[in-house]
C-alpha cells in the first residue's frame, strides 16, 4: 500500500536569508536583490505572503493524495444531462 | 454636453438612446469625454495614454458611415494590457514603455469593429500583479468615492474610469478578481467569463492558465452587449472556445423571472471574517433573489484555506516565464513588490506548480459537483469595504491579512476553476463605499449568470443621496438616469479641475 506523501519526513527547518542568498548564487539564473530576499523572508509591501507562510502550505498542500488526478487543462461545457439540477 | 455630468454616469444603452436620436453626435461624445479627462484625471491617474487622435478619426468615420448597432460611437477604454495598433504597450511598466503594438489585440478588433471608439490605455498594478492598484510609477488610482482609499486592483484606471465617467466603459484582466474586485470597490458591474470565452490574443500575459479576459460597466445589460461583442471563437488563439455565443442582452431583458432557479449559498468561508455590512447587503440580495422566483440552498465548497497559495504557485512561475525575457537586462526598471514576486517565482519547485495545477482539476471537479444541485452560486464580492491607501494588512478575525489576499479572497478561486463570474452593485457602506456580491454560474451559461445579476441589482433601494467623495452627502434626483439604476456615483465634480491626488 502506497504510503501517503510526508509520511514519516522530517519536519523541514525554517527557509533562511542566507538559504535564499545561497540559492540565488548557485541555483537559480535571474539575479536576485536584496531587496527581494528581504520582501520573501519579512514581507512588507502587503502583495504576497512571506516565502515561508507558503512553504508551510505548500507542504500542507503536499500531504493530499491526488491519485493519478491530471493537472488542469481548458474548460468545457457540461451537457444538461450531466448536471443534476 | 460639457456640463451634463448625468450623461458621464449614462449607461451604454441611455448613450445609443441619444446617438440615434441625434441628440448628440460620436465626434460630441469625444470632446465630452475629453474634456473629463483632461479636467479630473489628474487627480485620479486613470489613464495611461489618452489616444484622442485616434478616436476623433473613428468617430468621424462613424458620424460619415453611421453603422447599426448599439455600440457604434460608443468610446471605450482598456487596461495598458492590450495592444493597440501604434500605441506602447507599457503594462503599467517602465519594463516595456516602449513596445508600440503593431495589431490591434482581439477584444479591441473586435469593439471597433462594432464601431465602438478606442479613448485610450488604462492604469493598472504592474504588469497585472496585485489587487492594490498601487503604481509608483504611473500613479495610484484612488478610489473615486473616497480618495484617501484604493480603487483596487489590478485593472484599477479601468474601474477608476469608468467609476468617474470618463468611460461608459472599459476592459480590465481578471487572474485572481483584478476585474470583479475593483469593480465591486467602485460600485460597478464587473464580469469575467469563462475561461477561453474571450480571446487574449494581443493582451499581456500575466500567468496564461488564469488570465481572463474582464468587463467594466454600469449595468448588467452594458455588460451582456460587450461580452456578445467580443465573445467567441478566435484562431488565433489556441485557448479560445467555439462555444456558440448567446444573445445575452435578450437573456437578461427577457429572464428577471427566476422560478426554476436554484442558488446555492457558501456559508462557510465566504461568510466567514467578512464586514457585518457586506453580509447584510448579500443577504439582502439572496432575499430579492428568492423573492423573484429563486429557490435557495446550503452549498459546501472545498476547502477554501489554501487556494490563494495554489493560485498564487502556478501564477508566479507562469509569470517568471514570460518575464525571464527582461529581467536580466531591464531587472532594475521592475517595481518592488513584482520583483518579489518573481523571485518568489524562482523559489517555487517544479513539483508544486504541477501538483497546483492538479488541484485545480480537483477544485474543477467539487465545483461541478456544488452545481449539479444548484444553478448559480451567490457570495460577497469581497470580505472589505475599499481599503486606504497605503495599507498593507486589514484585520481578519483575530489576526491580519495581507491586503491583496483580503481584496481577492472571494474571486481567486474561480479564476482556476475557470467558471463565469460576475460582480454587481449589492448597497452602500456606512462608510460610504460601494459594496458588491458575486454570481457565479456553470461554464459558458453566463446569460443565466447575468439573469441573476440584474435581478440582484433590483436589491439596491433607489438612492436619495450620493457620496462627495469625503463621505459627505448630496441629494440627487433619483429619477435621472443613473439615479434610476439603483447605483450611486461618486460625484467627483467638485474636484477642481487638474488637482492631483
Amino acid at each position: 500500500m502506497a504510503s501517503r506523501p510526508g509520511e514519516g519526513k522530517t519536519p523541514m527547518d525554517p527557509v533562511s536569508r542566507s538559504t535564499l542568498i545561497g540559492m540565488g548564487r548557485e541555483l537559480i539564473g535571474h539575479p536576485m536583490r536584496d531587496a527581494d530576499i528581504d520582501e520573501l523572508v519579512d514581507p512588507k509591501l502587503g502583495i504576497i505572503t512571506g516565502f515561508q507562510a507558503l512553504l508551510d502550505q505548500l507542504e500542507s498542500l503536499r500531504r493530499i493524495d491526488l491519485g493519478a488526478l491530471p493537472p488542469a487543462q481548458g474548460v468545457r461545457r457540461r451537457p444538461r444531462e450531466e448536471c443534476g439540477s | 454636453l460639457k456640463s451634463d455630468a448625468g450623461l458621464a454616469y449614462a449607461t451604454i444603452e441611455t448613450i445609443a438612446d441619444g446617438l440615434s436620436s441625434g441628440a448628440f453626435s460620436a465626434q460630441d461624445l469625444v470632446e465630452f469625454y475629453l474634456d473629463r479627462i483632461a479636467r479630473y484625471d489628474a487627480g485620479f491617474h486613470a489613464f495611461i495614454e489618452v489616444t484622442a487622435d485616434r478616436a476623433r478619426d473613428q468617430a468621424r468615420q462613424i458620424a460619415a458611415t453611421r453603422p447599426d448597432g448599439i455600440l457604434a460611437g460608443i468610446p471605450f477604454a482598456s487596461k495598458d494590457m492590450f495592444d493597440v495598433s501604434g500605441v506602447a504597450t507599457t503594462g503599467g511598466s517602465r519594463v516595456t514603455m516602449n513596445h508600440i503594438a503593431t495589431r490591434d489585440a482581439e477584444v479591441i478588433r473586435r469593439m471597433c469593429e462594432a464601431g465602438a471608439l478606442s479613448l485610450g490605455k488604462l492604469n493598472l498594478h504592474e504588469f497585472a500583479y496585485g489587487a492594490t492598484g498601487e503604481n509608483p510609477y504611473f500613479g495610484t488610482c484612488p478610489n473615486p468615492y473616497d480618495r484617501t482609499r484604493m480603487a483596487g486592483g489590478s485593472s484599477s484606471g479601468s474601474a477608476t474610469a469608468v467609476a468617474c465617467g470618463f468611460v461608459p466603459c472599459a476592459f480590465g484582466t481578471d487572474t485572481g478578481g483584478s476585474v470583479r474586485a475593483p469593480a465591486a470597490l467602485c460600485g460597478l458591474v464587473g464580469l469575467k467569463p469563462t475561461l477561453g470565452r474571450v480571446s487574449t490574443r494581443g493582451v499581456m500575459p500575466y500567468s496564461w492558465s488564469l488570465d481572463h479576459i474582464g468587463i467594466f460597466a454600469r449595468s448588467v445589460e452594458d455588460a451582456a452587449v460587450l461580452l456578445e461583442t467580443v465573445a467567441g471563437l478566435d484562431p488565433e488563439d489556441p485557448a479560445s472556445s467555439n462555444e456558440p455565443v448567446d444573445d445575452y442582452l435578450k437573456a437578461v431583458r427577457d429572464g428577471r423571472s427566476l422560478n426554476g432557479i436554484t442558488l446555492g449559498v457558501p456559508r462557510a468561508f465566504f461568510f466567514d471574517h467578512v464586514d457585518p455590512e457586506i453580509v447584510a447587503a448579500t443577504e439582502a440580495v439572496i432575499a430579492t433573489l428568492e423573492r423573484a422566483g429563486a429557490r435557495v440552498i446550503d452549498v459546501a465548497f472545498p476547502s477554501m484555506e489554501h487556494t490563494r497559495t495554489v493560485s498564487l504557485t502556478v501564477q508566479m512561475p507562469e509569470a517568471l516565464s514570460y518575464h525571464a525575457r527582461y529581467l536580466d537586462s531591464r531587472g532594475d526598471l521592475y517595481g518592488d513588490d513584482f520583483r518579489a514576486g518573481l523571485a518568489l517565482g524562482q523559489c517555487i519547485p517544479a513539483e508544486h506548480y504541477v501538483r497546483a495545477k492538479r488541484l485545480i482539476t480537483d477544485y474543477r471537479n467539487h465545483v461541478d459537483r456544488i452545481f449539479d444541485a444548484c444553478d448559480a452560486v451567490v457570495t460577497p464580492s469581497t470580505p472589505v469595504i475599499a481599503p486606504r491607501l497605503g495599507a498593507v494588512s486589514v484585520p481578519c478575525g483575530a489576526a491580519a491579512e495581507p491586503v491583496g489576499n483580503a481584496i481577492t479572497r472571494f474571486t481567486s478561486f474561480f479564476n482556476m476553476t475557470g467558471h463565469p463570474a460576475i460582480t454587481v452593485p449589492s448597497g452602500m457602506h456606512s462608510a460610504g463605499l460601494p459594496i458588491g456580491v458575486q454570481v457565479i454560474a456553470r461554464p459558458f451559461e453566463e446569460s443565466l449568470m447575468m439573469r441573476v445579476a440584474a435581478t440582484a441589482m433590483t436589491a439596491i433601494p433607489v438612492p436619495d443621496f450620493e457620496t462627495d467623495g469625503s463621505h459627505g452627502a448630496i441629494a440627487i434626483d433619483p429619477s435621472s438616469p443613473d439615479g434610476a439604476l439603483g447605483v450611486r456615483r461618486p460625484h467627483i465634480e467638485h474636484i477642481a479641475p487638474t488637482q492631483t491626488g
